[in-house]
């Protein structure tokens, strides 16, 4: 049997790098984030009881609702793990290229790598369409009309609000720079679709995304995009995110940064999965609230 | 070893290799088979159905649909950016364990066993078949605010949806609707609007036309995705 969405909730580590990246750009979001690692903890927060034979009760019916496939709480988490390990395999082959760019003999290798901006953008489009696919796995369609659809879909963001202020800063401030928002659809439209299926994750991902094709799936990809821009740059200027104030921002807790943004972005890629680990953390949330209220 | 049986060999491993991880690693997830309870879709009913039955917001207060599955539909009410309660109707058809607390009820709501659980929740099985929660938030809410809110959800439509595949359940409906009809306008002063604010889409009727067809479509879309999963789970 797969492990339950509150296993891996579990599992998640409550002090690594990826932990203290998220916990710096949590210091531009108000509210902040704490990083919940507890099933039993999270169930006491939504129920708002500590009794241990409703908290078992919860804990049981989350585990058979997990393990349900239609249900799609896994299905979600198995989404956000296909671009979770794209963003490991192509950040670290960009940290070997540039290692291996200052060695004569392996130079030729920095051929073979993704680094340039079609491809990182690529990698955005798949992060946000791979979000809304996941919306829909967890969430169903809610509500009776797209008002609430559009609510529902505020209101799922705006309780994740660390989790895109992340999305927003080191997959598109940082290796894109600050005008990354508005150059998206520009850099999408020069994306190929050989150059889309060199990315793990779009293979992993291909079966869900509506329509039939290569083609079909990119112009899919920059309709969800074009979407989530919008909604992405209010919420940047809100709160003022840039490039150079994430990385401030991430000085204070990984410690001090001496490199340029993007080689900052590809180390981020390389060494942390905060897309992942906030990811399960929305799921578990959302799957005990349905959990408490079937109980 | 000849040289041709060794590469025939080693051919063999990587195949199985291959085959192993296809069915073993990633993919298991996605095979189909198993829902809750293994309930066959059609004889739960649709969270869309029970969207409309919640209660309508008051002023100062925002209902934010969150999920809607099969068989179950969650709302938040919210004041400002404070989330003050979450309400829910699930059908207990896909979980069945969650009926036998109400058997030993001994209050009534609108005619409905009413239970407590824990500190902030409580839930009104209707019609033997519908359990609708009221999970007070942040600050809480008191019993008497948590029943308020549970008096208006439309718990009469509700009984009605319990469809005739369902028949064992409805002999103890029918008897107990009539009641719930003069009770219930008492429970919450506010209900008298509720007819008017049940369909909140309603009036802003002709602009939103086409966004509403463009959802239903998609809904139609997920629910044609629901049977090709169902008729290819062996299970079902």
């Amino acid at each position: 049997m797969s492990t339950t969405v509150l296993e891996r909730l579990e599992r998640l580590p409550h002090r690594n790098l990826t932990v203290l990246a998220l916990r710096g750009i949590s210091t531009l979001v108000p509210g902040g984030w704490t990083n919940i690692t507890s099933a039993e903890e999270l169930i006491h927060d939504v129920l708002g009881s500590n009794d241990p034979e409703l908290t078992r009760q919860v804990r049981e019916r989350a585990d058979e609702l997990s393990r349900a496939r239609h249900e799609g709480y896994a299905r979600a988490l198995s989404l956000y793990d296909a671009v979770n390990r794209s963003q490991k395999a192509a950040g670290g082959l960009r940290v070997l290229a540039n290692v291996a760019g200052a060695l004569p003999l392996v130079k030729r290798l920095t051929l073979f790598t993704p680094a340039n901006e079609t491809l990182q953008a690529a990698d955005l489009s798949l992060k946000v369409a791979a979000e809304m696919l996941a919306f829909t796995q967890v969430n169903g369609l809610p509500g009776d009309s797209f008002a609430d659809f559009g609510a529902s879909l505020a209101e799922y963001t705006s309780e994740a609000r660390v989790r895109m202020a992340a999305l927003v800063c080191f997959d598109a401030f940082l290796p894109l720079g600050d005008q990354a928002l508005h150059r998206l659809d520009g850099l999408l439209g020069r994306v190929a679709s050989h150059e889309l299926r060199q990315l793990p994750a779009y293979v992993g991902m291909a079966g869900l995304i509506p329509g039939r094709g290569d083609q079909a799936h990119l112009s899919f990809l920059r309709r969800s995009v074009d979407q989530w821009v919008g909604w992405a740059d209010g919420f940047a200027s809100q709160l003022g995110l840039t490039g150079q104030r994430s990385v401030r921002a991430l000085e204070t807790t990984i410690g001090p940064w001496h490199g340029g943004f993007e080689q900052l972005a590809i180390f981020l890629d390389a060494f942390t999965d905060t897309y992942a680990h906030t990811g399960v953390q929305a799921v578990a949330r959302r799957l005990v609230e349905r959990a408490a209220a079937e109980i | 070893m000849s040289r041709r049986l060794s590469w025939g060999l080693g051919l063999l491993l990587v195949a199985g290799l291959v085959i192993g991880a296809f069915f073993v690693l990633p993919f298991r997830s996605w095979l189909p088979g198993g829902t809750v309870a293994d309930v066959p879709n059609r004889l739960v009913v649709n969270g869309t159905a029970l969207n409309r039955l919640f209660p309508a917001p008051q002023l100062g207060e925002k209902l934010v649909f969150t999920q809607e599955k099969r068989g179950f539909s969650q709302a938040r009410l919210k004041q400002g950016d404070e989330v003050r309660a979450l309400l829910s109707i699930s059908d207990v058809t896909s979980s069945p364990a969650s009926r036998a607390k109400f058997s030993g009820s001994g209050s009534t709501l609108g005619g409905w066993p009413l239970v407590e659980q824990g500190d902030q929740s409580s839930a009104l099985l209707v019609a033997d078949r519908f359990q609708v929660k009221v999970i007070g938030q942040g600050a809480g809410l008191s019993p008497d605010e948590r029943h308020e809110l549970l008096g208006a959800f439309n718990l009469q439509a509700l009984a009605a949806l319990n469809p005739a595949s369902a028949p064992k359940s409805l002999p103890q409906a029918k008897p107990q609707a009539p009641s719930l009809a003069g009770q219930s306008p008492a429970t919450r002063s506010s209900l008298a609007a509720q007819p008017l604010v049940a369909q909140p889409s309603a009036s802003p009727g002709s602009p939103t036309q086409p966004s509403a067809n463009m959802l239903a479509a998609l809904k139609a879309a997920r629910a044609a995705a629901h049977r090709e999963t169902a008729v290819l789970t062996p299970a079902a």
